[in-house]
């Protein structure tokens, strides 16, 4: 390959290279007898027989069987049905935290499932919260598009005009198809995330939530006599930095991560607690394996 | 520590709480300032954060009692207040031992008299006074004003009254020690200037001319010294400050002098008197230099408490400086040394006109006079004659005696009249009257110095009238029967009566005595004295000298050149001169020899020498005090044991907290 992205390293490529998007929901409804095997191009995969009737491509005329039956006989394949994979960005301005930030933590976890997807030839989307805004976001599909998607991950900045739930909102008006979403965001959001999440629960969608944190909200490592500031909505938090207030904060972000936790599962949404600093693929082949994302 | 009144300067609470009240109330509101400036908190850091969201969950709970929680948990604040709580301790001036400093004006007197040169204490007695002055100046209240005044035989006032402190121990610094006696007077009517004014008149209606302001009056002296009489302290509230110990050791030369010996006019003997002012028998090794050159030494042992004299047979020595050391190893070193001066001998000439007295010629021509005068002899016809006027006009005579004549006009040179009035103005003569009774000489003049009138009768004498300038020095019922008087640059002398000889007969005849002048041991004496007095007694040239501080009266022999004075430091002085040729010089306060100079040429030499028992006795009282008028100062105990300053170990120990907060701060470190 030509051509690098610090997106995705060449090793993560080769391991990605080997795995598969798997979603649940479409296969169980969809696939006749107990084929849970991936699809492997229009002309492998056999589906079943049918008599020819005039007009009928002679190229799928089943020989074998008309030199045996002297009947023609049309060998049917599968019919070729992609997945639907939306990979779900939130590009809020407080995603550009931490090191490495948030949103680009977001973006590398994008760009590896997309690949994933389009090496087995899923349609791959990758939006931000704000995409009406930004413009319609082009489908990807195949290996070779690998590197226009991973520039146009990369084209992605921070700083977004809507809330999360809008922005959720107006993804699943554009998108009613079934597919798997992947939603990656921080969940920060003052108006609340669970209006957001019933609505992608209502899509009847394959839903990942990714929460992303950075280790400086997981663990703050701040002193003295402070003045917060929200750097979406310019709120002012006053506050004197104490032992007892740490360990408040942590109680507050744990009870926040739980409540989150619950309200996905309930609805059949996968949840996933990030830290933006575990490394990218420990996450793909580590924790999204074993949620059952990939494989 | 006795009790908190004395852990507290309770002078400095009480004048505080007085007249600065509204300065306490401040301090005192600072504190519950700085707890409010924590709370108001006016510089919070700002920092950005993704999300304020969860913070302002995690606060909401712990608003309820977070102003306590603060408080206890602000490590910073705590030290805030400790080092506050420090400075205002501080502040507080605590002390161990208290000292009574009252009042607010301050009069320091430094005794600055030879024997504060003592080394008993300290470098010196009177570097501790200067050290204790400036304390006590140290101890002073800011607006207190002070004023130094150091005294010896005369009161210097080194600082007048002023609330500037530094300025206050500037003066005590300049403070030099002096090698004169000890007058507390003058220092004390100084002192007493503005505490004790006086009215402008007599006048009763008239107001005081100047509020009487109190004053503490600080006195750091050895108190060697007599008593002061004549003073009253008025609002002058003393406190005295002995320096010096009761057992400080010396030994001084107490007089030194050089005379001519007895028996041959031309051999010089020198004496010196050491005393022994100590408790302990010491020997003393001593060195006579001339000029520099060891010519004797001796060894005496002297007594405690006793004088030993010693006698050095000089023979024949050139005109020089003798000195005179001590090896004495005590605790005064001015006094161990001595100076005389050996000046070329020199005869007066004298000149006497008389038709014929025996005894004036007889008392001329003993040995001791011949030794000190040239005497011509002439009749009265010689003042009619070419000689006598260019005698009278040029000046070379030190003294002309008119006996029973008198001269058409006064001549260039001292006269002395007997039985005849000068023809200057002023001088008259009233009628003869009998039998004067003599009853008052002024014995202090020099002329009259060791006469004795007890024993004179006279049979006839003159009153006289004497110049305006002049003085009586021999009074009578009659009137003034010898007088001086001035004229220009000399002087003369007038007697009023003969110098004849009287027989008195008594009843029978017969004789019983002889009445007159000369009869009486007093008239060689006055002879003597007044080839001295005018001529330059070569034995008063020799003597020890002079104290320190006294004046001296130089004679110019050439009033057209300017007279000056080399000091034993090597300056020059130039004392002012008067007409009559005569200048008055008092910048005699070092010891040692002073040159005087007309132009380039040395005139004479005198020494000026310590010679004072009571500078040498450097014992102070066991029990010092000083006698003021009718008030006994007693000396101030337990100075030494002064109070134990603890501002500054508080202050210092507030550095040390102010150090900890600066570096908890910076370390971030929290509990």
């Amino acid at each position: 390959m030509p051509k690098t992205s610090n997106l995705l390293s060449p090793e993560l490529l080769a391991r990605l290279e080997k795995m598969e998007l798997i979603s649940r929901k479409i296969f169980r409804g969809r696939m006749k007898g107990e084929r849970r095997s991936p699809r492997r191009g229009q002309s492998v995969e056999f589906a079943d027989f049918r008599n020819y009737v005039a007009g009928d491509d002679l190229r799928f005329v089943d020989w074998n069987t008309y030199a045996r039956l002297e009947k023609l006989f049309l060998k049917l394949f599968l019919e070729e049905e992609d997945l639907h994979f939306y990979a779900l960005i939130d590009a809020s301005l407080s995603m550009d935290f931490g090191e490495p930030t948030k949103l680009q933590y977001a973006g590398q976890l994008a760009a590896a499932l997309g690949f994933i997807g389009l090496i087995r030839s899923d349609r791959v989307r990758i939006e931000t919260l704000d995409q009406q805004d930004r413009g319609h976001a082009p489908v990807f599909r195949g290996r070779q598009n690998l590197w226009r998607m991973l520039e146009h991950v990369e084209q992605i900045e921070p700083g977004q005009t809507v809330t999360l739930t809008e922005g959720i909102k107006n993804f699943c008006m554009r998108n009613s198809g079934k597919g798997i979403v992947v939603l990656i965001s921080d969940l920060m959001d003052k108006g609340g995330y669970e209006d957001a999440l019933k609505y992608l629960s209502a899509q009847q969608m394959d839903v990942y939530v990714v929460h992303v944190l950075s280790a400086e909200e997981l663990d703050p490592d701040i002193q003295g006599d402070l003045r917060l500031v929200d750097c979406e909505d310019g709120d002012v938090a006053e506050i004197s930095v104490s032992p007892a207030l740490v360990r408040r904060y942590k109680q507050t972000l744990a009870a926040f991560v739980d409540s989150a936790r619950d309200f996905c599962t309930r609805r059949g949404m996968v949840y996933l607690l990030a830290r933006n600093e575990v490394p990218i693929d420990e996450l793909v082949t580590g924790f999204l394996r074993t949620r059952g994302l990939v494989r | 520590m006795n009790s908190i009144s004395d852990f507290i300067n309770p002078v400095r609470w009480a004048s505080s709480l007085g007249t600065n009240g509204l300065f306490w109330a401040a301090l005192a509101a600072v504190p519950p300032l700085i707890v409010l400036l924590y709370f108001l908190k006016l510089k919070r850091t700002p920092l950005e954060v993704p999300s304020t969201y969860l913070w302002h969950k995690s606060i909401e709970d712990l608003h309820v009692n977070s102003i306590w929680q603060r408080l206890r948990k602000n490590l910073l604040l705590l030290l805030q207040l400790l080092l506050l709580l420090l400075v205002l301790l501080a502040l507080l001036r605590p002390s161990w031992k208290a000292r009574q400093l009252t009042g607010d004006r301050f009069i320091f007197l430094i005794d600055n008299s030879a024997s504060m040169q003592a080394t008993d204490v300290g470098p010196s007695r009177l570097e501790e006074a200067k050290r204790r002055a400036a304390e006590r100046i140290g101890d002073m209240d800011s607006g207190d004003v002070g004023m130094v005044i150091s005294f010896a035989d005369r009161a210097r006032v080194e600082q007048m009254f002023t609330d500037d402190h530094g300025r206050l121990q500037r003066s005590i610094e300049g403070i030099q020690p002096t090698s004169r006696p000890t007058s507390l007077l003058e220092a004390l009517k100084v002192a007493s200037g503005l505490a004790n004014p006086g009215r402008s008149s007599q006048d009763v209606t008239d107001f005081q001319v100047a509020e009487a302001l109190p004053a503490t009056l600080v006195i750091y002296s050895d108190g060697r010294f007599d008593k002061v009489a004549g003073f009253s302290l008025g609002n002058l509230e003393p406190v005295f400050v002995a320096i010096g110990d009761s057992e400080a050791r010396n030994v001084g030369i107490v007089a030194f002098n050089v005379r001519r010996s007895e028996t041959s006019a031309d051999q010089l003997q020198a004496f010196a008197r050491l005393e022994n002012f100590g408790a302990e028998d010491v020997e003393v090794d001593l060195k006579l230099f001339l000029d520099d050159h060891m010519i004797d030494a001796d060894r005496l042992a002297v007594t405690a408490s006793a004088t030993r004299g010693v006698v050095f047979d000089l023979g024949v020595v050139e005109p020089g400086v003798l000195r005179l050391e001590a090896a004495t190893g005590d605790h005064l070193s001015a006094d161990d040394k001595a100076y005389a001066v050996v000046n070329p001998p020199r005869q007066a000439n004298v000149l006497l006109i008389t038709a014929g007295n025996e005894f004036l010629e007889f008392a001329l021509q003993t040995d001791s006079s011949r030794a000190m005068a040239l005497v011509d002899v002439k009749t009265p016809e010689f003042l009619d004659g070419k000689q006598y006027a260019a005698i009278a006009a040029g000046g070379g005579l030190d003294l002309i005696i008119y006996d029973n004549c008198a001269p058409k006009e006064m001549p260039q040179a001292n006269t002395l009249f007997v039985g005849s009035m000068p023809p200057a103005e002023g001088w008259s003569a009233e009628e003869g009257t009998p039998f004067p009774q003599i009853f008052d000489v002024e014995a202090e003049h020099p002329l009259m110095e060791w006469t004795d009138f007890g024993d004179v009768k006279l049979a006839e004498g003159t009153a006289l009238k004497i110049p305006a300038a002049g003085s009586p020095l021999i009074d009578s019922d009659a009137g003034p029967l010898l007088g001086v008087a001035p004229r220009e640059r000399f002087e003369d002398v007038v007697i009023g009566f003969s110098l004849a000889v009287w027989r008195v007969g008594n009843e029978q005849g017969g004789l019983k005595g002889y009445i007159g002048w000369p009869m009486s041991q007093s008239f060689p004496v006055f002879v003597r004295n007044m080839l001295g007095y005018f001529g330059g007694d070569p034995s008063q040239a020799e003597t020890g000298g002079f104290r320190p501080g006294s004046p001296v009266v130089l004679d110019n022999p050439s009033p057209k050149t300017e007279l000056s004075v080399r000091l034993p430091n090597g300056k020059t002085e130039r004392p002012r001169q008067t007409a009559s040729g005569k200048s008055s010089f008092t910048e005699t306060g070092d010891l040692g020899v002073y040159e005087v100079r007309s132009g380039k040429e040395t005139v004479s030499r005198f020494a000026v020498n310590l010679f004072d028992a009571a500078e040498s006795d450097i014992r102070t009282d066991a029990a010092p005090s000083l006698d003021i008028g009718y008030v006994e100062v007693v000396a101030q105990e337990g100075w030494e044991a002064a109070r134990q300053e603890t501002w500054k170990w508080l202050l210092g120990l507030g550095l040390v907290v102010l150090l900890v907060e600066w570096y908890i701060y910076n370390r971030r470190v929290s509990l």
